[in-house]
């Protein structure tokens, strides 16, 4: 009797001796577990705090310098007689990463071009021409309809509104319907509302053909005649002038928006050699020098560029009869 | 330093090479892993092309996908933190685990869905030509990096840890 309570007493102890182990090791665990929750949350929540005040330092909604359109169809914002460097941007209106730098750049291009400090000089292409529909077709539609916003002097308010409102990639989006009501939030006049809708409907019957009649054909026979290998390394202007000599008329295409954006991507491509070629949207360069991610894509990267160029001289003539200034 | 645990069952030859060799194969995974996680991080920098990058696979919304954007990459550099510390090790190889496996569930949703885009698993990322997406290659990675966490979940003890400076195992 007295050895068996002895035994029971010895197993309590030692029962309450493992439940203490027990609590302890739980009381470890979780400091531990808090431990490494405010490491993982100091090391997002401050990395997330700087990385956002790149973002925010980027806000502008002051007065634009003034714009003028270039012969080629691009638009120079600066301010008269600025003496600062050249900063070029080339962006597809279908292409995400333009979208990412235009919301998180496009304010710090403004700053700088009004204050002087930068020549900006917006370069519309479309490197999504030759694509399937709907990409083609929406890349080229909209590049026209910001050729025809630049036309009244809206290309910088209606260039922010492309972005905004890009389509998912592979989508159909920057319908005729769409281009022309987000002109309508530029606050044009009725005339001036009237003649972009006149001539995005013939800019986008001109795409129409373009990507669904005209350029398959013609890819087609270039398939046959030159092979997908030479093909590859054509630029969509190459393409052309080889269609126009093998029976696929580009003639449509003269005059027309669609047509120039066209060429000036097919300049893009050629303007520049060796580490600065020209090889995707979006291309930001500074006097003619490509910037890289860490540069184009952060604003203080941007705005540090900028500072550190000598001033620059723009590569191409305003249309003499001021059709920016309208 | 790698004394077995008092309730362990008594070991026969082979529990005991393995628990010779065990806390050396966790410490590797643990430093393979975290190496992963911080070549991962730090090539999505700067985080606009990141953002980029996770509005390709089309499964959030715009203001969601900015916010994955900035903080994915600066959750895989505090999870390569915890591993290389040995901070609540076991838990640091079950959440990387389980990051693996949702990525290779987005992967293979935008397999399903027919897009062509690059996994931006280490910077890059957005649409690519349809010939050119690497799927299967991402995919396989991301069960290797998995299989490593999972190791590391299941056998969390090894040489320098926090965890074992902080008493939660010996």
């Amino acid at each position: 009797m007295g050895s068996e309570a002895r035994r029971r007493s010895r197993e309590r102890l030692k029962e309450q001796r493992r439940k203490e182990k027990r609590a302890a090791k739980r009381n470890r665990t979780l400091m531990v577990l808090t431990a490494a929750a405010l490491v993982v949350v100091a090391i997002v929540g401050i990395g997330y705090l700087a990385l956002s005040a790149d973002r925010k330092s980027a806000a502008y909604d002051g007065a634009l310098a003034p714009r003028a359109l270039q012969e080629d169809g691009s638009v120079v914002m600066a301010q008269p007689d600025a003496q600062a460097p050249v900063v070029e941007v080339y962006a597809d209106y279908q292409c995400p990463a333009c979208r990412q730098f235009e919301l998180l750049n496009g304010d710090v291009l403004k700053e700088n071009a009004a204050d002087g400090r930068a020549i900006v000089h917006y370069r519309p292409v479309s490197i999504f021409a030759q694509q399937q529909v709907p990409v083609s077709s929406n890349s080229l539609r909209a590049g026209a309809a910001a050729r025809a916003a630049a036309d009244h002097d809206r290309f910088v308010e209606y260039n922010d509104l492309l972005f905004e409102n890009q389509p998912t990639e592979g989508k159909e989006g920057f319908t005729t319907d769409e281009l022309k009501d987000w002109f309508a939030d530029t606050d044009p006049t009725e005339a001036q509302q009237e003649q972009f809708d006149q001539r995005l409907d013939q800019e986008a019957a001109v795409v129409t053909r373009f990507t669904e009649e005209y350029l398959p054909a013609l890819t087609e026979d270039a398939m046959e005649q030159i092979g997908q290998e030479t093909l590859g390394t054509m630029v969509l202007t190459d393409l052309l002038a080889w269609g126009a000599d093998h029976g696929h008329d580009p003639s449509f295409l003269e005059g027309t928006y669609t047509g120039q954006i066209i060429e000036a991507t097919g300049n893009a491509y050629t303007r520049y050699s060796g580490d600065n070629a020209f090889r995707g949207t979006p291309s930001v360069y500074i006097n003619g020098e490509l910037l890289d991610n860490n540069s184009a894509m952060t604003a203080r990267g941007l705005n540090e560029a900028i500072a550190s160029a000598e001033p620059g001289e723009v590569d191409t003539e305003p249309v003499s009869d001021g059709g920016g200034a309208e | 330093m790698d004394t077995p645990d008092d309730t362990l069952a008594p070991e026969t030859g082979r529990a005991s090479r393995w628990d010779a060799v065990q806390p050396w194969l966790t410490l590797a995974c643990r430093v393979g892993l975290a190496a992963v996680l911080i070549t991962a991080a730090v090539s999505k920098y700067p985080p606009a092309l990141s953002v980029q990058a996770v509005e390709a696979y089309d499964l959030f919304p715009p203001e969601v996908a900015q916010l994955i954007g900035y903080t994915l990459p600066l959750f895989e550099l505090a999870l390569a933190v915890l591993l290389l510390a040995g901070l609540a090790t076991r838990y640091a190889g079950a959440v990387s685990a389980l990051l693996m496996v949702a990525f290779i569930a987005g992967i293979a949703s935008a397999v399903a869905r027919g897009l062509s885009i690059d996994c931006g698993c280490f910077g890059g990322g957005g649409q690519v030509e349809p010939g050119e997406t690497t799927y299967g290659l991402s995919i396989t990675r991301d069960i290797a990096f998995a299989a490593m966490g999972a190791l590391i979940a299941v056998w969390p003890r090894s040489p320098l840890t926090l965890d074992r400076a902080l008493g939660l195992f010996r």
